[in-house]
């Protein structure tokens, strides 16, 4: 990328919204009308400084670098930690989680795995219909207010995904996973092979039939929870309230629709890079955040509505200082 | 259609003396419109596509009866026969449960008689169990419509024979959601002591406060 169109570009989505924040957000989701734009501007009004400092320091790498290819390096890991620009998202996860190579060592295997059916292609077929206007009905590029409606191109990632990987196929949460990373990389096949990368080595086990790797984390937290905020525990405990009933959408839709989309964009800039134990690291982060109210829950419903509280909670929003707090 | 008097959208409407919460879940094939049947009874609202419910989601609304107030805990659960074996989680120690199938779709009714047999075996001895034939608004829209007549015929049979309370309902036009509803919280023990609970107390009602067990809410006067 020419270091001039990197200085012109070099700023983050929603940096050209400040002082009219729109009805749509720069990811094309629509806001809610209980959406609290005075918290958001307060929010905004500080983290644009914040990146406009990181597009500069990253501009500074990409131009150190070889242009083409991102390298992971301990530099780089505790960039991302920091954010990356909108500008280089797509590259940087396309490229730090091994998609573009993968990509590249596999010319045609994506047209090829739209051109062929495999055994259980109905089932998949209609569980991917099923689903195709129920992901995000409330964002412009999937509910065909746009000309570029990505809906098409969902569907298309999902049945390529679903023949490649049978033992997965297609399981709920991944539409919002494609749709999120359609949103942020663009590109059809790029989009592909990202989402490929996540879930077949980056979370391995997540979406199985079994849901095996979900489980283990849901035990893992269980523990960490008892060893860290033993109290929270306790309370969990008293309402037999598993780790499951709160947190199991937060890591299957990888905090899509649980926190706000900046946030959810925070972790993932950490998670492709730094594999899965990003997700527990945010969960505990919450918990941790929470822990006072939590203590105040006489039993499930009200820790449920605790937790469901997050996605407008201003200490959640404010990613940057939530991704500091994180590690 | 359906009656809203009976339903309070806020929480602060109780005039009578007694208040009952029960924990109420919903059952169903993916898209045959669960989440849908509760928007409806919550809020009101129906959005024509409704996000795919990923876990559970977690509502409550309270309904009128003549002399007590029924608090409904709503578990709207993820349809996906992946999160099947998460489903335990949330109908354990419910008192009710919707099962909910789509009137056009065959293969939704036989997913719902499982999950019946299953809320049968593994359930509370004593769960209402209610089936709700959604997506009634399609019935005569439908080429098939001698398949949709099938289907009724068949579930109304079922329900006769599994003592099941039974509507077929539209989340898109209303009919018969809070009915449904109100159907159960007829149906729902008030006085008998733990349901499913394990904190039978005298048969003292709640004044116009929230019942605070942490579990085994069977009832306020259980």
């Amino acid at each position: 990328m020419a270091n001039k169109e990197v200085q012109k570009n070099g700023k983050f989505a929603g940096s050209s919204t400040l002082g009219k924040l729109s009805k749509i957000d720069p990811h094309g989701f629509e806001r809610s009308d209980n959406f609290d734009y005075v918290s958001y501007e307060i929010f905004e009004s500080e983290y644009l400084g914040v990146l406009a400092h990181r597009a500069k320091r990253w501009n500074q790498i990409i131009k150190d670098g070889d242009k083409k290819t991102i390298h992971s390096n301990g530099k780089v890991k505790r960039f991302c930690r920091k954010g990356i620009p909108d500008c280089y998202r797509a590259k940087t996860w396309m490229n730090l989680s091994g998609a573009t190579k993968r990509m590249e060592n596999s010319l045609d295997v994506y047209e090829k795995l739209l051109e062929t059916g495999c055994s259980n292609d109905v089932e998949l077929i209609e569980a991917i219909k099923t689903d195709l206007n129920r992901t995000f009905p409330e964002n412009i590029y999937f509910n065909g207010k746009m000309t570029d409606d990505k809906r098409q191109s969902l569907y298309n990632i999902l049945l390529a995904y679903g023949r490649r990987s049978p033992a997965i196929g297609y399981c709920q949460g991944i539409n919002f996973v494609a749709a999120l990373i359609l949103l942020v990389v663009k590109d059809e096949e790029k989009s592909f092979w990202l989402l490929s990368t996540l879930l077949d080595h980056i979370l391995p086990q997540y979406y199985t039939k079994s849901m095996l790797s979900l489980r283990v984390e849901m035990e893992v937290l269980k523990e960490l929870v008892s060893s860290k905020y033993p109290l929270c525990q306790e309370v969990m405990e008293r309402a037999q309230a598993p780790w499951m009933i709160v947190a199991s959408k937060w890591i299957i839709c990888l905090f899509i629709d649980v926190f706000p989309i900046e946030t959810v964009l925070r972790i993932w800039d950490c998670m492709f890079v730094e594999g899965s134990k990003i997700l527990l690291r945010a969960t505990l982060c919450v918990i941790k955040q929470n822990e006072t109210k939590l203590l105040l829950c006489k039993d499930m419903p009200e820790i449920v509505k605790l937790f469901e509280s997050i996605k407008t909670d201003t200490t959640v929003l404010e990613c940057h200082h939530f991704m500091q707090k994180c590690f | 259609m359906a009656s809203r008097s009976s339903v309070a959208r806020a929480n602060n409407t109780n005039t009578q003396g007694k208040i009952c919460q029960f924990k109420l879940v919903l059952l169903g094939e993916s898209a045959v419109g669960k989440s849908s049947l509760v928007l409806r009874f919550v809020k009101g609202q129906f959005h024509e596509y409704q996000e795919s419910t990923i876990g559970a989601a977690f509502l409550t609304q309270t309904v009128c009866l003549q002399d007590i107030t029924v608090k409904f805990e709503i578990w709207d659960t993820a349809g996906q026969e992946r999160y099947h074996s998460l489903a335990p989680m949330y109908y354990r120690g419910a008192q009710a449960a919707i099962v909910v199938y789509d009137i056009t779709n065959q293969d939704t009714f036989t997913r719902a008689k499982t999950w019946v047999k299953e809320l049968q075996r593994q359930a509370s001895p004593n769960i209402v169990i209610a089936l709700a034939g959604n997506k009634a608004d399609l019935s005569n829209k439908r080429m098939v419509e001698h398949d949709v007549i099938a289907i009724l015929q068949e579930a109304a049979a079922y329900s006769e024979e599994n003592g099941l309370l039974f509507m077929e309902t539209s989340a898109k036009t209303a009919m018969n959601v809070n009915d449904i509803f109100l159907a159960i919280a007829e149906k729902l023990p008030k006085n008998e002591a733990g349901v499913s609970g394990n904190r039978p107390t005298a048969g003292v009602g709640l004044a116009a406060t929230e019942n605070r067990e942490s579990s085994g809410k069977s009832c306020c006067g259980s």
